[in-house]
Order: C-alpha cells, then structure tokens, then sequence
C-alpha cells in the first residue's frame, strides 16, 4: 500500500473527529510522521520514547530499528487495523513508507479494586480492576501455568469492546470452548457493556430463571474456576469476570470454604444450605400450615400461630405476600440509595413498619419473624445472583401453595429440583450427585 | 450394578409400602399371607435375577430397540402399546392412591380433581425429560427423603407400644397355603426391575451382577416386606387388622415425636411418602411415554418447524388420569389394582420366553455380521 494513499485513507476516516493529532517532525534530514488520539495515550511515554530519541539519533535508519526494538512496537497488517488501533490507543508512526503502531494507551482505571460483592475474612481483599489487560496481568500473575491461554474478540457493534476468553488449554472441555465461540459469533449486540450482560447473550435460555454463568471478581476464585477447566470471560472496563459452565453447587461455594478447617467449613455450608432450604420455604410452609392443615404442628405450637394471628383481617396468602412485599421494596432501596440515606432506610422500614404492622395488627408477630428470618438467610446465599433467583422461585412456592396446600408445596418443591436437573450450563448438567471416580471430569468446581 | 440401578428396584418396593399391597396383605392375615410373602421374595429375587442378567447383556438398548431389529412389526407395534397402557395404569394406581390419601389425612376440604392435578402436573413436566436426567431427579429426591423414611422405621421398630406378640401370632399363620392375591400384590413390589425396558438407555457400561448384589436386593426386600406387613400388626394386634383401609397411616398416626415441632409423624410420613409416590409415578410414567415415542415416531411429528411430537401424550394422559379418577371409589382402586397385580403374575414370567426369543436372534445377528 502506498504511503500517500493510506494516509488520505486515515484522515478520512477520522474526518469527523477533532482529536486526531497529526504530527509532522523534521530535523537533520530524518522526517516522520505521528497520528494519534490525544487523550487516549500518555504523552509523558511520547515525549520520552519517540520524541527525545528523535532528536539525539544520527539517522533515520538507527531511529527506524531503535523503533523496532521498542516493546510496544507492532506491524501493520492492513488499513482496518490501522484505524481500530488508533482507537485503541496506538500510535502511528509513518516512516520511510513504512507504518509502524506503537501502544502508547494510557488507562486510568487500571488500579485493582477492593472486594465489594464477595467479601470475605480470610485470603485476598483484592478484587479485579475496570481494565482488561490488567485483569489477565492479575490472573496471569497468580496462575503460573504455560498452558494458561487468552483468545481476544471484540464485541458490541457501537462500542467495540475487548472481550477475553481466558482458560487453561490442558484442562478446559474442547466442546465447551466450541459453544462460546460459536455463541459469541453469533452475539451482534450494539452495545456491551458490562460481563453479566454478555453472559446473558451467550445464554441460549433467556428465560430461564437460574443464572448459567457465575460472577465473580476475586481473582482467588478465578483462578480455582480455571483450574478446574472452566472457561472464564472477561470484558474491558469492567471489573467482574463470568465463569462457565457452571454447576448448582457452584453458588453455594464461597472461596472461604478452602481457607477454614474441615469442621468449620462444614458448618458454614450446613449453615448456608439451612439458610437456602429456610428462605424458600418457610413463608410458603406457614401460607400451608395456617391455611390449610395447622394440626401438623404441635397443639401447642398451632394455638401460638393462631394466637398471634387473632386479629389479622386476611387470610395468610396476602399477609406474606405483604409483608414480603415491602422486604423486597426494602432490599432494592437500600441497593439503589445513597450510602448516606440507605441506613434510614433501613430503621424507618425494618424498625418502625416492623412494630407498626403489628400493633395494627396488619400482620401477625410470627409473620414478622419469619419475614426477617427469611431476609437474612437470603443474605447466607453466597453469590448474589443465586439469592435473586432465590427470591422469585420463593414467589412461586407461595402462590403454589396457597392454591394447592402443602401437598402443592411439597411437589413444587420437588418440581424445582427437578428443573435444576433438567438445566444445562454448556453442556454440562446443572444439578446431580457428584461422586468421586478415578476418571472424574475435572469441569465441576465441587470438591 | 450401578447405584442408579438399585433406585429403581427401591422405589417401587418403597412406594406399595402406602399404597394398597399392605391392605391386601392385611385382609389375608388368616388365609396364607405370610407364606405368600416367602414365596414372592424366592419368587421375585429370581424375576429380578434373569431380567438383569438379560438387560447386562445389551447394555444401553432399551426393549423397543431390540423388539424393533428381532420382530416384525404386526407384533411390534401392538405390543409395545400395550406395554405402555400398563405403565400407565401402574402410575396411575399410585397416583390414584395418594390423591385419596391426601384427601383423607391432609387436606379435607380440597376437591379431588384439584389434589390429582397438581400431583398430574408436577409428574408430567418431568416425564420429558431425558432418561438420564430422571435419573438424576430420583437420586437427588430420594436423598432429601429417605433418611427420614428410614428415621420412621426407626421409631417404628423402637416404639413402646409395638407388641411383638402379636406379630408372633401372626408368623404363626406360615402354615397356611399360599393366597395368590396376597402373592401377586408381594410380587408387584419386585418389579420396579421391569423399568430397566427403558432405563437400561441409561446403563451403556457392561455392568456385573452377581450372588452378591443378589443377597443385597434380598435381604432389602425381605425387610421391606416384613416391616409393611408386621409393624401394622405389632401397633393395631392382629384381629380385625383386615378392616383397615390404610394400615400404615393408622400404624404412623400412632407414632410421636415428642420433642419437635412436628408431634404427629403421620404428617412428616405422609409428606415424604409423596415425594416416593411422585418417583414412582415419575419413573412409570416416564416409561410409559417413551413406549408411546417409539410406537407412534412422536420424535418426527412436527407443526410448522417445532417438534410438538413428544407434548402430544400430555392431554391424553391428564385427562385419562383425571376421569378415572373421578369415577373410582377407595374400595374399586383396591379391586381393581388387587386385579392389576393379578395379571402381572403371568405376565411377567411370560416375557422370559419372549427374552430367549431376542436372544437367540441377536446371537444370529451377530453370527452374520461376523461371517
């Protein structure tokens, strides 16, 4: 390609933009010629790497293979990467005919975050950061492993965002990495912006009420998905990864459950899996116990229920959906209000509706506890996205119940286990009884 | 064998334990029980031994696969349909058992038709799923239920007020001749084997099976049998024991837990119990349907692009359950699943002729291929 042309090909592409700088330096019969986007790149770097040699070389031939052995140096393989890369923070240096890039990006968000979703009291308080490169410099610096690869895409028609598919050669499933691929072929989104979103639009089940991608932003945790074989996806300017494919057990890991001892960690996740089965069934248990057989508790306990219920002018399907209602209300307030006000939030609703309803005698005291007691065993759910799907399958229990009584309980319950089996993540089945067996399939994260 | 294998043959053992073999066993205190019970173990642990044997030898062919390449179709397609409306009716006595049981003991004031719906609705979804995937259900189900089935036998066994007298008393009537009802519905709970026409799909592993795994399903079996048949006794004494309807919700309502939540244990058995009865109907069902896929190609039936081919048994399968339902009282379910039972007796063994048929056309078949 002809030097003249390309550079008429450049300016017209970027025609409609002002920040194009174009620079033409001349000294000592060496001539060069810059183009670059001034604010994605570090001037200070310009200025040492080019700029000053620039000056102090004797020829054009030293310059032109002292840039060269710049590390940032790249060949130019056509127009449309020429164009893209000036996107992306490269410099382009014309030379003699020839067209050298040069990454000189500058990324002011390349600082690594502090966990906030996943927090936890031992390991790592370090989280990812919103710059990709940075990301896989993270992974790659706590998983020392030849065989660890990086395949880039770019994605979101709008936008054009890096999008990293990261996994260890040796142990990841070949037909898994075929589905991504293919799937990510297929996405033609306009704008990405965010990891979860892409998971979304990799998902074949849009309508599928169980997240088939776990989120995560502690490298720790990445590095335990990677090696067990899962693929993780990252994307520019964001600071959580997705892991797939995923199994149910997945979201009922924290990365704690290696850092305590046997016992410990046993009773953490005997808790954990206690808060699951409570903050599904209990509103839908006490919507079947008072509605429809209250002799299933002890006399004692039946005339308590009842007791407290004396009163409440509805039946108990619309006392929990009430109250559990203004729980959700509140969960999302305190998520979307600022920091400052989200403690008011929570006196005015937790404190005072608490009392309130009761001495109104809207709701019954037992309706009370049992509202917070299934808020706070929602929050022993490990990873977030989990606990939402949580909270809709707990709508479904309750409506089933009040139609069906326990018996609609019992099945419903049986029919969400069956559901869960049912799910695929990529291949691989959502929910099943892994056993130990000496050719184990290394893709479950579950040990 | 595998694990998975053994779900099949507990589920169905499991499940009559509630539904009507113990009130037919009951109602036969006097005429010859207990020796009937002897005999069908002998009996069945044989039944399970060559229907095993048979399906180990073609691992991961279902029966209408191999029915397909050894028989000619007149006989095929008939007969496989028939296999299904039999899988049907075994669903749908349990099924139907329930829905009168729920109704009975949990929740009165429910109409019939909206407790055998919800019960239909739950199953059916799950009949179309993939055989493995059932599978998987069974274990993850059985696993959250039979621990507290076995914590019932527990208190059961443990109780006070079970008199061992009377159980003796009754171990007594062995000299009796054999009942052919009481044997019939004893044989019935050892063929949650015959599940193994579909489920064999699943086992594509050359699996062995021998007098160990044998002795296992026997010595199960013979404890099953004894504890569905004694312990009602041991609770309720052994005259008059035949004029009770449901004598394992009788024999659990007698049962406390004193300390818990729960007092009564009837509900915490009645409760988990449905998670059985729903295997049990899972699994039958399953089979039923997957019968019906091979007799009538529902895989190739499409309607504009979509294959609906395998959704077509549905509405036929709820509105026959829920219209039998209707029309059946608790005293023509037991008559009428006391004659089902009947039937399998000579049903069942005759299928081994039909075995050796297939294998011997297969060994030809594979003598040609060779030659």
């Amino acid at each position: 390609m002809s030097s003249l042309e390309t550079i008429n090909w450049i300016n017209e592409q970027f025609k409609n933009t002002n920040e194009l700088v174009q620079k033409n330096l001349e000294y000592e019969n060496k001539h060069i010629l810059l183009f670059y986007i001034k604010s994605l790149i570090n001037s200070e770097m310009l200025q040492k790497l080019i700029i000053k040699p620039f000056f102090e070389m004797s020829s054009e031939e030293q310059f032109n293979l002292y840039l060269q052995a710049l590390p940032q140096f790249q060949e130019v393989q056509s127009k449309e990467q020429v164009h893209l890369e000036i996107m992306n923070g490269n410099i382009l240096i014309v030379i003699q005919n020839e067209f050298y890039l040069l990454d000189f990006k500058l990324a002011k968000n390349d600082k690594v975050n502090s966990t906030s979703v996943e927090t936890t009291i031992h390991g790592s308080q370090l989280a990812l950061s919103d710059n990709l490169m940075t990301n896989i410099n993270v992974i790659r610096s706590n998983y020392h492993q030849a065989s660890l690869s990086v395949e880039y895409f770019v994605k979101g028609e709008v936008n054009q965002h890096k999008v990293a598919v990261i996994y260890d050669k040796e142990k990841v499933k070949n037909d898994v990495l075929d589905i991504i691929r293919k799937r990510l072929q297929k996405v033609d989104k306009q704008l990405i912006t965010s990891t979860t979103q892409l998971g979304n639009l990799i998902n074949d089940s849009r309508f599928s009420l169980f997240p088939q991608m776990i989120m995560t932003e502690r490298p720790d945790r990445i590095v335990y998905n990677l090696a067990g074989g899962k693929v993780i996806l990252l994307v520019d300017g964001n600071p959580q990864s997705i892991a797939t494919p995923v199994v149910f057990f997945d979201f009922m890991t924290t990365m704690e459950d290696n850092y305590h001892t046997l016992f410990i960690s046993l009773f953490l996740k005997i808790l954990r899996y206690a808060g699951l089965f409570l903050s599904l069934l209990l509103p839908a248990l006490y919507v079947g116990v008072t509605s429809f057989t209250p002799e299933l508790f002890r006399t004692e306990l039946a005339l308590t229920v009842a007791g407290s219920r004396v009163g409440v002018p509805f039946s108990s399907f619309i006392e929990v959906l009430f109250m559990l209602f203004f729980m959700e209300l509140l969960l999302e307030a305190s998520i979307r209000l600022p920091k400052a006000v989200s403690a008011t939030a929570t006196t005015v609703g937790g404190l005072i509706l608490g009392t309130a309803v009761t001495e109104a005698s809207l709701a019954s005291n037992i309706m009370v506890i049992i509202v917070s007691a299934v808020a706070i065993s929602t929050f022993v759910i490990p990873v977030n996205e989990m606990a939402f799907s949580i909270r809709v399958v707990r709508l479904l229990l309750i409506i089933i119940t009040s139609v069906f009584g326990l018996a609609g309980l019992v099945l419903g319950f049986f029919v969400l286990i069956m559901y869960l089996v049912n799910l695929d993540s990529f291949g691989e089945t959502y929910l099943k009884i892994y056993t130990l067996s000496k050719n184990r399939k290394t893709t479950e994260e579950k040990t | 064998m595998s694990r998975y294998y053994y779900y099949l043959i507990l589920i169905n053992m499991v499940a009559n334990v509630i539904a009507s073999v113990p009130a037919i066993l009951l109602h036969n205190h006097k005429n010859g029980s207990v020796s009937a019970m002897i005999l069908a173990v002998v009996a069945g642990t044989i039944l399970i031994t060559i229907y095993t044997r048979f399906f180990i030898a073609f691992p991961g062919i279902t029966l209408p696969d191999l029915l397909k390449k050894t028989t000619s179709k007149w006989f095929y397609n008939p007969f496989i349909f028939f296999l299904a409306l039999m899988w049907f009716v075994a669903g749908l006595i349990t099924l139907a058992t329930f829905s009168f049981l729920l109704i009975r003991f949990l929740t009165p004031e429910m109409p019939l038709f909206q407790i055998s719906l919800i019960i239909i609705l739950s199953v059916i979804f799950g009949c179309l799923m993939r055989t493995e995937r059932v599978l998987y259900t069974i274990e993850l189900i059985l696993l959250i239920v039979f621990p507290l089935i076995l914590y019932i036998f527990f208190k059961a066994y443990s109780n006070e007020s079970l008199e061992w007298d009377f159980v003796k008393e009754a171990a007594l009537y062995v000299n009796q001749f054999p009942n052919i009802h009481s044997f019939s519905s004893c044989f019935f709970l050892f063929l949650g084997v015959v599940n193994l026409f579909i489920f064999n799909r699943f086992f594509t592993k050359k699996q062995n099976f021998n007098w160990k795994h044998i002795t296992l399903i026997g010595f199960i079996s013979t404890l099953n049998l004894f504890t569905t048949y004694f312990i009602p006794i041991g609770f309720n004494g052994f005259e008059n024991i035949d004029e009770l309807v449901y004598p394992w919700i009788t024999t659990s309502d007698s049962l406390r837990m004193e300390f818990f939540m729960i007092e009564r244990l009837l509900f915490v058995f009645l409760l988990f119990y449905l998670g059985i009865a729903f295997l049990s109907i899972l699994i039958h069902w399953h089979v039923s349907f997957e019968f019906l896929k091979f007799v009538f190609n529902l895989e190739k039936i499409k309607f504009k692009g979509f294959k609906i081919g395998k959704y077509i048994p549905i509405p036929f399968f709820i509105g026959a359950s829920l219209l039998l339902i209707g029309k059946l009282n608790e005293y023509q379910l037991l008559r009428y699943s006391n004659f089902f039972y009947d039937t399998l007796i000579l049903f069942f063994p005759l299928l081994i002729i039909l075995f050796i048929f297939i294998k011997r056309r297969m060994k030809y078949a594979k003598q040609e291929k060779q030659n």
